[in-house]
Order: structure tokens, then C-alpha cells, then sequence
């Protein structure tokens, strides 16, 4: 198992594999970082990806066209994600509930779906499946590291790795960003000076649902070529590790993912390759471990930060 | 210990939810479905119209009790746990173990031994995150789902590789329990085993617990308002470790009576989401032990519901999933329960506002 | 000298029947600096939230630059000219200084306005801090920066938008002796370029040094407007504690016997990390009522819970009947027959979401006869509650009634039916009839003169100076953390003197000097 984990890291086959599993990840964690910065947290990232992997395969295949697949995945995520909001904010829903309850939908109503729409059970793969466009650079293609490198990803990674400067720009470089950092840490000063809080939460959950949007067609339509009832398998919880770890903003999102997808190929490359010494259980585990950790370390550091003076 | 008016106010409050979600439900079959009236009848009459279907609702709610109770037990003491999935395997891992490979002891012994195990198991793995939220302030929503996964897959590593019985390909599980430790069937024609006596037990108990003794009285008053805990001199730390610690094997009892009343072995996977469910339950419960065993047996309905309106009609079963959910979202809806709550207040006494 | 603002007859009555307003009358000179004075619980704070668009007055008319306004959000009175330093600063920690400033108001460049213009900000940033000499470093993250810049960070807030009324909140609340010196500077210059200032504070010196004019309220209403030059803090003080009615509590006098508690030079903390309590000594004996004077904040909230387990001393002893209290427990002191009727009700007194008998047995669930075998003995419970309830004058149908829905007296009746069902030798009241009717006043009152007959030391912490005159034996005022003054409560004590000492006007007596206290 080391030796085939070794040799492709040699032939960058690991990096391939590494940016199409981070890919999902990273879009759905920059989305739940954008509503985590305002204080509306998206735990809901699961349910939203299943809900917008349907949507896409379904328009896609039924079109013929990825990009209307595309469009639809988003506008159905972000559909989902406004009444989410609307439970939230308005009807005062806890936020956490709320994203639960997105779960739950998100998994059932696509298995609904596909029963109604397609009556299969298990999966669906249509016959003339879409996918969103790999990129070739064809003076590239064959030169040696640099060509594997950058060549033959899906434009979804390179959209997602595109996501990361656009939400630097957005989070650090426009009034909507330092708003929305704002309201999600102190909403009494951002109201007293005008700023529509409400409007402003309900926009970063939109946000959040249109990159949810993008990862969710990234699965039905890129990473495989089907919609596979519960496909997501965790990714949103990782998105969500990912948010934590990434210490609030998107360069750490990027890194965060990264080591995430590192951990999901791994995972693969280990479950495939047979007589493999680490059972792949345990490598699945590694996110979920890193995250324990990570919370912890950071709330001893702030402890240690401030005073207290106050017994328990 | 509450009074009957604000009792009615919460129970009206659930009944219009449960309403209005059914009504949402109904709404999809009618719009989808091209024999809606079959779908509808399938959904709400099949279930009780024989005596294997209400046996399966009851079967079906037994492990929902169990964590729905785990959830309530926690939720009072306003713990966010979300973990009673991972405690479940947990529990149950343990309570298998202790079933398979423990020999020489009579029956009802070992069976004790198995519950003790699988509680001990629950609770302790719910210690985990009990102790990182007393001791590093670490936000237990986090780490309880994420330990979630790290129990689910811990155990699937077990059961495939060491305690994996050889006869059984590529569904890994444990080898079977000697069937005198199973939960049987009491009534003949009836396939009801008899969990649903323990976990009524153990509603009552948990009933008892909240509401009667020491712990209770402690676990709710943190749950209601910390500061006056604190300010009588509790430990909030030890309140708080405790009622993760009960939710915990709670939810551990939730595996190990599944386990032994429907699989008969440590299956790998065998909860699809029991966990989750109980903090539905709880939820639509209020988190009040009693209303646990009614919102378990109407959630088991219409999960059983779904499934013969599956057979029946054109409807997969998961239209039952809107219902669901518009019921977690309405019952949750502090907006509603104010409202309800300032129309009944302006009523009652004057309340002094500092 | 031309009029900026007129507020004429200021009502506010909340819908609980809270009167913070009773009829307010402010006027402020244009380019002068206006101190608004009061108690706590003045209507203060009510006023300027009326004035700012927080709150909607329940009657009167509000005058700017000669015509009528109603502002109906902060939004409305900032675009009007007006702005606000708050008490409590409203600011992003993670955000830098710039961007706080600048906050709803960024200035904008490129496509669709949709990107910050950060040179711009700068400069015009620079320029702000440049013209008003405050200084603060923009680039620099909120949350690092000391409390006087954050407060300065707040007042050039409110310059960026063009405000020419500004109104700061208790603002040396917080500061340094020379972060307040520094505030008085910028205040000076402000106002030299046309700048109005009203400044709320009950610090008299303050008044006397920086302010034109000063209004004074009492118990929501204007009493006087006076020119500082012509006044001096002691009028001033009268003015603001003034002659109430007094409820005269039938007593006989003390008869005092052993000291119960005994502190001597006290520290502590307060949650910020501030020095609350800087060396503060006292004894209570049996038989006595030893009130605690002061406005509010200046350590009496410390000291309570640091006698009762919960705060911790950082230095000093606290000794009861021979046993030293700091580090002990609060379920042990509580134990040791210390009663704590603590400032807060709503908060630490009770717990809203609880049944009234949920609330009595705090203490007694742990004993013996209120158990039964493992479960609590809900008959004893219910006995008990009764019991309680009629003996205090609880007013509500059963012991089964939420403390939520009690009136803030019965609620008071019932935080310290718990806290004297333990027959205390030490109780420590907080605030015991704030918000609370005048029959469960009377009431209160009743019982705690009863147990101090009854042998018990009782300290009595209240900021309604008439409340302490009434119950006190011997009065001790607290001023900046310390004791600063200890008065026997004869006939001849008037408020004033104690008003003067609350306001750190008297002759403070060194507690090293004093000795046993």
C-alpha cells in the first residue's frame, strides 16, 4: 500500500485525485464560512448538495446542456437555503435546527425524486449522462510535471480554487464584507448604524446555498456521472471541520481542504489497493479527529488569553 | 409540576404543528401522486389495519424512545448533544461483546451484564464530549457530531476485521447471540418484542429521574437558568457530565434493544439514523419523558405509514420525510410558541419586567 | 446663544408600568457642553434613548434647530446631525478602527460601487484623526486596542457622520484618571470648533470641571437647570438625592453583640479584570443592620459576592464565626446559614421557568427530610411551599404557579421566604425592593428588622439611600472600591451628608487610619 501511495504522489496522480476530492469540500465550506461570518452557521451544507446533485443530472441530462444542469443545482440549493432563512430568522427557528431539518430534507425529498421522477431506488444514471467540461491545455498536456498539473481538471476545480480569491475579494475588499462581519459579531452596533442585519443574514445564507449549489453539481455531474441516494457521505460535515479549522477565513478554507481532501484520497487509494496496512477507517477518521483537536487547542488559547476572575 | 394551562398551551401548540405538517405532506401526495386518495389511505389507515403492521410501529418506536429520551434527558440541562448516533454504537458494540463473548453465566445474568455493558459503553463514550465542554469550553454540537463518525466508524472497523464472524461475506457483523438472550416475541401473531416493556420501564424511570429526585431537580434548574444553579451552590460542571453521562447510556440501551430484539448481533450499520431521529422526538416531545413515548409511536406511524403507502400506491415512502421536517420546523418555532405564549400571559398574571 | 434642542414634558411609561420619564424638560445652547446628572434609575439613559430614535416617547415634543423632530431610528437622528457615544461601545472586535468608523457609511469605488475604496478611507481617516486629534491607529483590530482609544474610536464614529450634537454616556465610566484628562482635551476642542456636548455622569467633579451648565433629574423628572459657574457640588448633590419620604421603619434600637463577619482589607476583581475592590474593611455583629451606601458600580456588587462564595477575593479575609470565607464553596457558605438576596432576581434570585416551590428548596432538596428514599418527598415539598408562601404573603394561586408570571414584589417575597427559611446569622440583601410595591416594600422591611431582633447580622446593600437610612444602625458608604466613610444612623445623619460621601465629596477617612471599623 505504501508503495502504491508512493509512487502516485511520484506521478502527481495523488495530487490529481487530492483537488477533485477537495473540490466539494472547499465549495461547501466557503459557503458555510460566509454565513458562520455572520453568524447565521449552515450546518444544513449536506442536505443542500444532495438537493442541487439532483437538480443538476436532472436538468442536465434532460437538456443535454451541463450548464442549465449547473444553474439548476444552484437555484434549487439557493431556493432551499432563502427558506432556511426564513425558518430562522423569522420564525425563529435555532439556526442549528434549522440546518438539521435541511438535512433531513435535503437526503429524503432527492430519494423521493428520483423514485418519482426516474423510479429507481438506489441510483440514477441517465443514459446520456453531461458533465461538466474537463480542461484540456492541449501545449501543456504533454509536458511533463507542469502538464499534469494543470491540465485535465474539471472546470469546477479551477472554479473553486477561483472561489477562494472571489470570496477574499467579497469577505475583505467590499462593504458587503466588512457588513457581514459586522452583523455576525456584533448585529446591536451594525443595526444602530443602519445596516439592514436581517437582509444581510438572509444574503449570506443565499450565499452559502449557491456554493453549495456548485458542489453538489460537481458530484452528479463531475466527480461521477450519477446521483447515488445520500452521494454527499458526510462532505457537508467536513465542509463544516473545514470552517472550524480555517480559523474564519478563506485562505485557511483553502488549506483546510486541501489537507481534507488529502485525507478522502488516501482514503480511497488505501480502500483500493489491496493487503493495505492502515484500514481505511481509521484515515476516514482523521478529519473528524483533526477537528476535535483544533477546537479544543483553540479554546485553551483563548482561555489562556483572557482574565477570569470569576469562579464556575 | 407544571400547570395544566401551560401543558394545554404547549400540547395545542404541537397539535397545530402536527396538523399543519400532515397537511404539507398531503399537499405532495395530492400534487404527485395519481392515485392520491389510495396514497393517503395507504399512509394513514394500513398501519393500524393489521396486527403485523402495529406490531412493526411498535417495534419501530422502541429504539426512538430510547434516544428520543437520551436527547430530552440532555436537552433539559441545556446540553447541545447531538451524539446519541455515535453513543448508540457504541453502547451496542459494547453490549454485543459482552453478549457474544462473555460464556458460562446464566441467562438472566448475562443479560443484565450485556444492558450494564452497553450502558457503561454509551456513557462513557458520551464522557468524551462531556468532559471536553466542562473542562476546554469545546462547543459540544462540534464534537459530538464529529465523534459521531469516529464511533460509527471505529466500530465498522472492528466488526470487519476483529470481531468479524467469518460466515458472514460481506455484511460484517458479529457472530449471533445465543437466543435465550434475545428479546423474543410475548405475544403470539404479534411481532412486537418485548423492548417496548423495557423501554416503557425506562421512560418511566427517566420520568421519575427529571421530575422526582435530586439529580432531576438539578439537571433541569441548570437547564432553566445557570446562574441561579450557581448561585445555590451547584456545580454546574458535575450537572452538566451527568445528564451526558445518562444520555449517553440512554442512547447505548437504544443499540443494545435493537440489537437484541430485531437483529440478533452487532451489525455494521444497523442504525439508519436512530440518533437523529431521537432529536426529533425530542423535540416534538418538548423534551418531556411522557410525550417521548406518544411523539416515538406517532413518528413510528407515519414511518410505517410511509412504507405501506410505498407498497400500495405510486408514493415512495420518503414523502414522509416533508412531514418530518415541517414538523421539526414548526415545533421549533420559538416565533409560534411566543406568540401562543403572550396571548395566554396577557391573560394570566402581571409580570414584573426589570 | 441659540437653542439646538428643546425637549419639552417627556413621558415614557414602559407597558409593565415602569415610569422612566415623568414629564422632562432639557434644553441645550448651541456650542456649549450640558452635563445631564442623576441617580441611577433617573430617566437618564430613557432620555437620550427617546432623543436618539431607541425609544418612542409616551408624550412630549422634541425641538431641533427650531423645528418639531420624532426620530424614528438612530439612522434618523445620526442623518440629522446627531450623535451618540454610547455607555456600552458598539463596536466590532475583529474589525480594524477604520473600518469601524467608516462602518455603513465605506466609501465606495469601481464597478457598481462594490469595492471598498480603501485609499479614500484612509485619507479620510488620517484627516479625522488629524483634525481632532484623537489619537488612534486605524490599521489597528478593535479588540486590541486599550478602552480609551476604543472610546475615542467611538466618538470619531460619530464625527465621520457629520454629527454636530453629540452625546456621550457616562464616558469616564471606564477610563483612566488620564484617559480622562486626555477625553476632557478633545471635549475642550470639539467645542471650541462649534461642537455641542451633552454629557451624562453622576461624577460631580467631572461636572464641575468641563460642563457650561448642568441639568439635574430625579425619579424621572427635571428638577434644576443651573449655570455651573454659579453652583458647587454640594448643591448639586442635594439637588440629585434630595428630601424623599422616607419609610420610617418602626425599630427599636440595635442591641448589637458579637461581631458575625469580619473583612479586612478586602481586593477583588471585577469581571473585567478591573480593580473592584481595593482594600476594604468592616464588621457586622448579631443584632445590627449595617447598610451599604453608594451609586451603584463602585464595588457593592464585588464585595456581596465575594462574602458569598461567588467571586473570589484576590486578597484579604473574609472570616464568619471564626471561619475564613474565601475559597470556601458557595454551597458550603451557603450551608454555614449565610442568606443571599442577591441584586438581580430575575437573573441569580430565581429561576423564571421554575415553579415557585422549585424555587424555595434551592437549599433543602440536599436534606434528609425532604427525601424519600431516592426521590424527593413531593408532599414535604408541597408543605413546605405553603408554608412558605403564607408566611411571606406569596401571592399566587399555588406553589405550582412559574416564578415568571409573579409580580416583581411576590417574586422578592419568595427569593427571600428561601433565603430566611434557613434561619441565617448572617444575611446579605442586595437591592431588596428594587421594582418592587409598596405593600411587599413594607413588608420586606418588616422581616429584615425582625431578624436583626432576632440576633442575626444583616448587611443591606440598596442604592435608594431613604431604603438604607430607614434599616440601617450603622451606615458604610462605598466609593471607588473602598469604604470611605462609616456613620452611625442617628437622627441627626441627613442624606445629604451621605450623598456627599456616595459622590466622593466628604472627608474620606483613611481606612488605614481607621482601624477597626
Amino acid at each position: 500500500m505504501w508503495h502504491s501511495l508512493w509512487s502516485q504522489t511520484l506521478d502527481l496522480t495523488l495530487i490529481v485525485v487530492l483537488l477533485r476530492y477537495m473540490t466539494p469540500i472547499l465549495l461547501a465550506a466557503l459557503g458555510g464560512l460566509i454565513s458562520d461570518i455572520a453568524g447565521v452557521i449552515n450546518i444544513g451544507l449536506e442536505g443542500l448538495m444532495l438537493v442541487s446533485a439532483f437538480a443538476s443530472i436532472a436538468v442536465g441530462s434532460a437538456t443535454g446542456s451541463w450548464e442549465l444542469g449547473v444553474a439548476a443545482g444552484v437555484a434549487s440549493s439557493v431556493l432551499i437555503s432563502y427558506g432556511m432563512g426564513f425558518f430562522s430568522i423569522k420564525m425563529k427557528v435555532d439556526i442549528i435546527i434549522a440546518g438539521f431539518a435541511v438535512n433531513i430534507f435535503g437526503s429524503g425529498f432527492t430519494i423521493f425524486l428520483m423514485s418519482k421522477i426516474y423510479h429507481m431506488t438506489g441510483n440514477y444514471s441517465p443514459s446520456h449522462p453531461v458533465n461538466i467540461p474537463t480542461i484540456n491545455l492541449p501545449f501543456l498536456a504533454d509536458v511533463p510535471v507542469v502538464g499534469k498539473l494543470l491540465s485535465g481538471h474539471s472546470l469546477m476545480v479551477w472554479l473553486a480554487l477561483f472561489a477562494v480569491f472571489f470570496c477574499v475579494l467579497m469577505i475583505y475588499r467590499t462593504p458587503y464584507g466588512v457588513h457581514l462581519r459586522a452583523v455576525g459579531e456584533a448585529p446591536a452596533a451594525a443595526k444602530s448604524l443602519g445596516i439592514p442585519v436581517t437582509r444581510i443574514r438572509y444574503s449570506a445564507l443565499i450565499w452559502s446555498g449557491a456554493f453549495a449549489g456548485l458542489a453538489g453539481s460537481y458530484l452528479s455531474m463531475g466527480m461521477t456521472s450519477m446521483f447515488v441516494k445520500d452521494m454527499t457521505a458526510g462532505t457537508g460535515f467536513l465542509a463544516l471541520a473545514v470552517v472550524l479549522l480555517g480559523n474564519r477565513n478563506p485562505v485557511g478554507i483553502l488549506l483546510g481542504s486541501m489537507l481534507f481532501g488529502l485525507a478522502s484520497a488516501v482514503a480511497t487509494i488505501v480502500q483500493t489497493t489491496q493487503g493495505s496496512a492502515v484500514p481505511s477507517q481509521f484515515v476516514q477518521m482523521i478529519p473528524y479527529l483533526v477537528t476535535i483537536c483544533a477546537l479544543v487547542f483553540f479554546e485553551v488559547r483563548k482561555r489562556r488569553r483572557s482574565a477570569g476572575a470569576v469562579t464556575a | 409540576m407544571r400547570s395544566f394551562k401551560q401543558v394545554y398551551q404547549e400540547a395545542l401548540g404541537i397539535l397545530v404543528a402536527v396538523v399543519i405538517a400532515l397537511l404539507c405532506g398531503f399537499v405532495v401526495i395530492l400534487a404527485t401522486s395519481s392515485q392520491p386518495m389510495d396514497a393517503l389511505s395507504s399512509l394513514l389507515l394500513d398501519p393500524v389495519s393489521n396486527l403485523f403492521n402495529i406490531g412493526t410501529i411498535v417495534n419501530k418506536a422502541v429504539p426512538l424512545i430510547f434516544t428520543g429520551l437520551a436527547l430530552a434527558v440532555v436537552f433539559q440541562s441545556g446540553v447541545f448533544s447531538m451524539g446519541a448516533e455515535g453513543q448508540l454504537y457504541i453502547g451496542g458494540f459494547a453490549g454485543a461483546l459482552a453478549g457474544v463473548y462473555l460464556h458460562g453465566l446464566p441467562s438472566w445474568l448475562h443479560l443484565i451484564v450485556i444492558f450494564v455493558c452497553a450502558m457503561a459503553g454509551g456513557a462513557l463514550f458520551a464522557a468524551i464530549a462531556g468532559l471536553l465542554k466542562t473542562y476546554a469550553n469545546a462547543n459540544e454540537i462540534v464534537t459530538t457530531l464529529m465523534l459521531n463518525f469516529v464511533a460509527i466508524l471505529t466500530t465498522s472497523y472492528l466488526v470487519n476485521n476483529v470481531f468479524k464472524d467469518p460466515t458472514s461475506g460481506g455484511a460484517a457483523r458479529m457472530k449471533y447471540l445465543s437466543p435465550d438472550l434475545l428479546l423474543g416475541r410475548p405475544f403470539a401473531g404479534f411481532p412486537a418484542h418485548a423492548g417496548i416493556f423495557i423501554a416503557l420501564a425506562v421512560a418511566a424511570i427517566v420520568y421519575l429521574l427529571l421530575y422526582k429526585t435530586k439529580l432531576g431537580y438539578e439537571l433541569r434548574l441548570v437547564g432553566k437558568n445557570g446562574k441561579f444553579a450557581r448561585y445555590g451552590g451547584i456545580s454546574t460542571k458535575r450537572v452538566i457530565l451527568s445528564s451526558i453521562m445518562i444520555s449517553g447510556a440512554l442512547a447505548g440501551l437504544a443499540g443494545i434493544v435493537e440489537i437484541l430484539g430485531i437483529h440478533g448481533t452487532f451489525k455494521d450499520n444497523f442504525s439508519a439514523g436512530l440518533g437523529f431521529d431521537g432529536i426529533i422526538i425530542a423535540l416534538l416531545a418538548r423534551n418531556h419523558p411522557i410525550g417521548i413515548v406518544v411523539a416515538s409511536l406517532f413518528y413510528a406511524y407515519i414511518q410505517v405509514g410511509a412504507q405501506t403507502m410505498q407498497v400500495g400506491s405510486d408514493m415512495p415512502r420518503e414523502v414522509a420525510v416533508i412531514i418530518q421536517v415541517m414538523l421539526v420546523l414548526l415545533v421549533s418555532s420559538q416565533a409560534i410558541f411566543h406568540y401562543m405564549k403572550q396571548k395566554f400571559r396577557a391573560k394570566g398574571g402581571e409580570r414584573h419586567v426589570a | 446663544m441659540t437653542i439646538l434642542l428643546e425637549m419639552k414634558g417627556i413621558h415614557k411609561v414602559y407597558p409593565n408600568g415602569t415610569a422612566a420619564n415623568r414629564g422632562v424638560d432639557l434644553q441645550i445652547h448651541e456650542g456649549e457642553i450640558h452635563a445631564l446628572v442623576g441617580e441611577n434609575g433617573a430617566g437618564k439613559s430613557t432620555l437620550m434613548k427617546i432623543l436618539f430614535g431607541l425609544e418612542a416617547p409616551t408624550a412630549g415634543t422634541i425641538e431641533y434647530k427650531g423645528a418639531p423632530v420624532a426620530f424614528q431610528s438612530p439612522r434618523d437622528a445620526i442623518k440629522h446631525g446627531l450623535g451618540m457615544v454610547h455607555q456600552h461601545f458598539m463596536l466590532a472586535p475583529s474589525l480594524t478602527v477604520s473600518e469601524n468608523i467608516v462602518l455603513g457609511e465605506e466609501p465606495k469605488k469601481g464597478a457598481l460601487s462594490l469595492f471598498r475604496d480603501r485609499a479614500k478611507e484612509r485619507g479620510e481617516i488620517a484627516e479625522l484623526i488629524r483634525t481632532y486629534g484623537l489619537k488612534v491607529d486605524p490599521e489597528a483590530r478593535v479588540d486590541t486596542i486599550p478602552v480609551g482609544q476604543k472610546q475615542r474610536v467611538e466618538i470619531l464614529k460619530v464625527l465621520y457622520r457629520g454629527a454636530r450634537l453629540i452625546i456621550l454616556d457616562e464616558p469616564t465610566a471606564v477610563l483612566t484618571p488620564q484617559e480622562t484628562d486626555e477625553l476632557f482635551v478633545s471635549i475642550k476642542a470639539l467645542v471650541a470648533q462649534g461642537y455641542t456636548i451633552i454629557f451624562i455622569t453622576h461624577k460631580l467633579r467631572e461636572v464641575m470641571e468641563i460642563s457650561n451648565r448642568v441639568t439635574v433629574l430625579k425619579a424621572g423628572k427635571t428638577i434644576q437647570t443651573l449655570l455651573t459657574a454659579d453652583t458647587n457640588p454640594e448643591e448639586i448633590s442635594r439637588l440629585m438625592v434630595g428630601r424623599e419620604v422616607l419609610f420610617r421603619v418602626d425599630k427599636r434600637p440595635a442591641e448589637p453583640a458579637d461581631v458575625v463577619l469580619s473583612v479586612r482589607d478586602l481586593h477583588a476583581a471585577d469581571d473585567k479584570g478591573a480593580p473592584a475592590l481595593r482594600g476594604v474593611s468592616l464588621d457586622i455583629r448579631a443584632g445590627e443592620v449595617l447598610g451599604i451606601a453608594g451609586v451603584e458600580g463602585n464595588g457593592q456588587t464585588e464585595l456581596v459576592e465575594a462574602i458569598t462564595g461567588l467571586r473570589r477575593a484576590s486578597s484579604g479575609s473574609i472570616r464568619y464565626m471564626g471561619e475564613e470565607l474565601i475559597g470556601k464553596s458557595v454551597a458550603r457558605i451557603r450551608a454555614m446559614k449565610i442568606g443571599h438576596v442577591p441584586e438581580d432576581r430575575q437573573t441569580s434570585g430565581a429561576s423564571l421557568d421554575s415553579t415557585i416551590a422549585e424555587n424555595l428548596i434551592l437549599d433543602h432538596y440536599r436534606n434528609r427530610e425532604f427525601r424519600r428514599g431516592p426521590f424527593l418527598n413531593a408532599k414535604k415539598i408541597k408543605e413546605f411551599a405553603s408554608v412558605m408562601m403564607k408566611i411571606y404573603d406569596v401571592r399566587a394561586r399555588d406553589e405550582n404557579v412559574m416564578a415568571g408570571s409573579l409580580s416583581g414584589g411576590n417574586l422578592q417575597k419568595v427569593v427571600i421566604a428561601r433565603e430566611l427559611s434557613k434561619n441565617p446569622k448572617l444575611l446579605v440583601v442586595s437591592q431588596p425592593t428594587r421594582g418592587v410595591d409598596i405593600g411587599a416594600i413594607e413588608f420586606i422591611h418588616a422581616e429584615i428588622i425582625k431578624r436583626r431582633d432576632g440576633g442575626a447580622a444583616v448587611m443591606v446593600v440598596s442604592a435608594e439611600l431613604s431604603e438604607v437610612m430607614a434599616l440601617s444602625d450603622r451606615i458604610a458608604v462605598v466609593y471607588e472600591g473602598e469604604i470611605v466613610a462609616v456613620l452611625d444612623n442617628t437622627e441627626s445623619l441627613t442624606e445629604e451628608e451621605i450623598g456627599r460621601h456616595m459622590l466622593g465629596l466628604g472627608n474620606k477617612t483613611s481606612h488605614r487610619e481607621q482601624g477597626a471599623v
